[in-house]
């Protein structure tokens, strides 16, 4: 057959095949102009919407500054971790969601409750401080409605040795409590921001541009040493263990440099992990709570009389066991009949203190005490810090001077009693006191003369000998200054409890030009002894122990000495 | 005397349509990439695997080619003794999918049955098998379907059926391009005009109202006249679309480098892949796909006519009704993405991810190749004056 005779074999409706050709083709030309309007014409309009869509601007978590120890010892540090995020509206399986939450210890209730009520949300904190390797098995789960974000948590080496000191943020890394919040300026850093590309389910894709960046927060060095932290720590825990006390305080004081070389406190809590607790427990209670300070201001009076000329130096005092002031009664426990001044101290007699502190004026006494610092803030700077209560001499009677004088009627802190006892073992000065490291204390002050704080210090020092009120706060090889109080319990308006103490004692060492004071305070001992001398003093003697050893002080105790080493000895 | 290759190995050749190989080979090489570059972080999210997807596309394409190939080597007349039978058979899949349990429901509609592990949408074999119905209806009832006053009408029942059991599913779309198809046939093959119009005009009232009976459909129509007004909820497709064509400006982002497709676009690999390649290769790779399909078309039709002009009616009528099925499907998809038609889940001829469009695809693809070999080959053979079979 030929080729040209086809036509006849055609259906005669060649006209329609062009149609419907040309229908077609003709579509496909309009898709050609549609696509040119798109891509040319309308471009700008829609990328603009696709920048909207696709590109944010997020906040870059700066790092917060370390806190360390005198030694460069990290007490705080940030890591970097992962918060997990629910986006109830892009779940795809709830059963996942739950396996999510179980694996975060989220409670399945929680997960039911969102799943009824805010289904059609598109953000919530699932659980924020997630760690990095339990986020990643997460992410492997694979659910749409689970994202993550990054952020830092704060952690905290020293765990509940230096809680209450160091303090700790929120989960917006903003020191709420202690050193993070008392230098939360400095440590915090400033976030910066970047543009990024998303993707359709909001998962950071790519960094477009850095807008602004992160400034990290400036590390803090304290004067704090984490091994007499420790050391107190520990010896501190024991002895409320021991005591079945309600709590206790204690503070290592530089007294040189007025440094406060630790501070520590139970019962404690792990800053690391805040669930379940109660806020009681974050108190910085050496630092934050104040009590009646009783015996231990004895020394400050004596001082202050011999500076006076209120008292000679070899004058006797008769005690006969009570004292009658207007019409009550002064007492000691016992009759210690007739005491030189070191008995005085060393009996820590109240009868002889209240008869010494009743022939200086009240305005002598309350100045005696007002430059010792009690009644101010010790002003290290940590939040919430105690003033104290030092009442106002124009009200006080001959009993309050009395009372006032063996440290009933005035509240100070452990850390504001530790300062004051500064000047007993720096020979007069009294330093100020700092949580940072220094060299030199520049607001020293002399309150006392070199010549009676050293006698009173060698009065002092037969406190803890034979006959004294504590033994038990020896250090082997070393001379030990220190005076106890043990402490009737305020009970507010019924007057003082007959059960409940406050075993206080404050120490220095050595004896000879004392380099450390410790301050113990353990609240309501209830094991039985409730003595300063019993209870606190074994406190002191072990962590003073601890302190010298750590800072290598040489002994100043000659009989102790094995003979060889007596020679270099200088103090 | 010069023998070629084919001959000494005394194997029948094959005469394809050069040109219309050479389109479908870079219809497909491009879908490829496509549906590579858009489905790998899927593959991730879905399957923990990046080739979770390209993989199972590829087995798809060799598998449709291997189809195709088989299908190359049947003859038209056995498709057009069973076109009958096959479109029985059609219908009984469409009656089967919509038994629960045995077709498989996604977003709603139970379109797939699953097969040896791929999932073939019943609506392609459908529109492959309507193509060869009609194309024998039409040279069977010539007479009546030119003369008679009801003749188009009556031709069209069948595909009353079809319509209604894939509404059932529901798959208007589906139904749109089988009745365009047969519509089209119909015409070609001379269909009274007058007929004819009343035809198109009950057709597009009949849509009209399923579309104004249905919420969704409104919905879509709506979010298609203003995707912006809702770009949230039902312009959310269509704006995420729009947007790809606008981020691909003329030159594209660059293969690999669309954002779209990260779970802003759905269907991103299916329906939705001219979006894709939109942002990745620009109103450059959109306006090589159009041309390609517009080639596709053309070349179909230049088959169907040589069918035609060597007498082979049927094979003619076939190669019209895929030329027709291609063109007017590779229409809606591209227009649905560009926003020029509403939304409607269409896959993209020879290009969208999925096993099932691939093999029917293919297998249309191999019958219209098949109208082109015996074309030539009656050709080659009346040219040589030889019998069919050269003996050695």
């Amino acid at each position: 057959m030929d080729f040209g005779h086809d036509k006849t074999q055609e259906s005669g409706f060649e006209g329609r095949r062009t149609v419907i050709l040309a229908l077609l083709l003709f579509a496909m030309l309009s898709l050609v102009i549609k696509a040119v309007y798109l891509q040319v014409v309308d471009k700008h309009f829609l990328q603009k919407r696709a920048r909207q869509q696709y590109s944010d601007i997020v906040s870059v978590p700066a790092y917060r500054g370390q806190i360390k120890d005198r030694q460069g010892e990290a007490l705080a540090i940030s890591t970097p971790i992962q918060a997990v995020i629910l986006k109830p509206n892009k779940v795809e399986d709830w059963g996942k969601v739950k396996e999510i939450a179980d694996l975060l210890g989220v409670s399945t209730k929680k997960i039911q409750a969102i799943q009824r009520h805010s289904a059609n949300k598109s953000f919530i904190y699932l659980k924020r401080q997630v760690n990095p390797d339990l986020a990643e098995k997460i992410r492997l789960m694979n659910e749409a409605g689970i994202g993550f974000e990054k952020a830092l948590k704060r952690f905290y080496p020293a765990g509940e040795v230096a809680g209450h000191l160091v303090g700790f943020t929120n989960v917006d890394d903003v020191g709420l409590e202690g050193i993070e919040r008392a230098y939360d300026a400095i440590l915090k850093g400033q976030p910066g921001k970047k543009k990024v590309i998303k993707d359709g389910k909001g998962h950071i894709i790519n960094d477009l541009e850095i807008i602004r960046e992160p400034i990290a927060g400036q590390d803090l060095t304290l004067s704090i040493d984490n091994r007499i932290q420790y050391l107190a720590y520990r010896e501190l825990k024991k002895a409320v263990i021991e005591n079945q006390a309600a709590a206790a305080a204690l503070v290592v004081l530089d007294a040189k440099t007025g440094e406060v070389l630790a501070a520590v406190n139970q019962p404690a809590f792990n800053p690391n992990n805040r669930q379940r607790l109660n806020a009681k427990y974050y108190r910085n209670r050496a630092i934050i709570d104040v009590f009646e300070p009783g015996s231990t201001v004895k020394p400050f009076v004596m001082l202050a009389a011999l500076d006076g000329g209120y008292v000679g130096v070899d004058e006797k005092i008769e005690t006969h066991g009570f004292y009658r002031v207007k019409r009550r009664l002064v007492r000691d426990t016992h009759n210690y009949k007739t005491l030189d001044l070191t008995g005085v101290l060393k009996k820590s007699s109240n009868v002889a203190i209240s008869k010494i502190a009743l022939r200086m004026p009240a305005e002598f006494l309350w100045n005696t005490y007002q430059r010792l610092g009690f009644g101010v803030s010790a002003g290290v700077g940590f939040p919430g810090e105690a003033r104290g209560r030092l009442p106002d001499f124009q009200g006080w009677g001959k009993f309050e001077q009395a009372t006032l004088s063996f440290g009933y009627g005035l509240s100070v802190s452990v850390l504001q009693l530790a300062r004051a006892y500064t000047a007993l073992a720096d020979d007069g000065v009294l330093h100020s006191v700092s949580l940072l490291p220094r060299k030199k204390d520049d607001q020293a002050e002399r309150v006392f003369s070199i010549e009676n704080t050293r006698r009173v210090r060698r009065m002092l020092e037969a406190v803890v000998e034979k006959g004294g009120t504590a033994t038990r706060a020896r250090v082997p090889g070393y001379r030990v200054a220190g005076k106890t109080g043990t402490v009737k319990k305020s009970e507010g308006r019924k007057g003082y409890s007959k059960h409940n103490y406050f075993a206080v004692f404050v120490g220095m060492a050595p004896a000879s030009n004392p380099r450390y004071v410790i301050a113990v305070m353990v609240d309501d001992p209830s094991a039985g002894d409730y003595y300063g001398g019993l209870v606190a003093a074994p406190v002191f003697s072990k962590v003073m122990a601890g302190v010298l050893r750590v800072y290598g002080v040489s002994p100043d105790r000659e009989e102790s000495m094995p003979v060889l080493l007596m020679k270099n000895e200088t103090e | 005397m010069k023998i070629s290759f084919f001959e000494a190995l005394d194997i029948r050749p094959f005469y394809p349509d050069k040109t219309l190989l050479g389109v479908c080979a870079a219809l497909l090489l491009m879908g490829y990439l496509i549906v590579a570059s858009s489905s790998l972080h899927l593959g991730v999210k879905t399957a923990g695997d990046v080739f979770h997807y390209p993989l199972r596309q590829m087995i798809h394409i060799v598998l449709g080619l291997i189809g195709g190939g088989l299908i190359c080597m049947i003859p038209m007349s056995v498709w057009q003794r069973y076109s009958r039978v096959l479109f029985i058979i059609a219908l009984v899949l469409l009656i089967v999918v919509l038994i629960p349990g045995i077709g498989v429901k996604v977003n709603g509609s139970i379109r797939w049955i699953s097969l040896a592990g791929i999932r073939i949408q019943v609506s392609e074999v459908v529109k492959l098998v309507s193509v060869l119905y009609m194309a024998g209806y039409v040279l069977r009832y010539q007479q009546q379907l030119q003369k008679s006053d009801y003749g188009a009408i009556k031709s069209l029942a069948p595909f009353i059926l079809v319509g209604a059991l894939l509404l059932m599913e529901p798959d208007l779309g589906s139904a749109v391009v089988i009745v365009v198809i047969a519509m089209g046939i119909l015409f070609l093959a001379g269909a009274r005009l007058k007929q004819f119009a009343w035809l198109i005009l009950a057709a597009l009232v009949l849509v009209a109202l399923l579309i104004w009976v249905s919420p969704y459909r409104w919905a879509r129509i709506t979010a298609f006249l203003d995707p912006w007004a809702d770009a949230r909820n039902t312009g959310f497709q269509l704006v995420q679309a729009l947007i790809a064509f606008g981020q691909g400006g003329l030159f594209g982002l660059g293969l690999g480098n669309g954002i779209q497709k990260l779970f802003y676009l759905p269907e991103a690999h299916t329906d939705f892949l001219f979006s894709v390649l939109a942002e990745e290769c620009g109103l450059l790779g959109v306006l090589l796909v159009i041309s390609l399909f517009s080639l596709l078309v053309w070349r179909i039709f230049a088959v169907g006519r040589q069918a035609e002009q060597a007498g082979q009616r049927f094979n003619a009528n076939v190669a019209y009704g895929m030329g027709i099925w291609f063109g007017f499907q590779a229409f809606v998809n591209m227009g649905v993405n560009m926003g020029l038609l509403p939304t409607k889940g269409i896959t993209l001829p020879l290009m969208s991810y999925g096993g099932g469009s691939m093999l029917v695809m293919c297998a249309a693809i191999a019958i219209v190749l098949r109208v082109s070999h015996e074309v030539q080959e009656k050709q080659v053979t009346q040219a040589k004056g030889v019998v069919r079979w050269k003996s050695a």
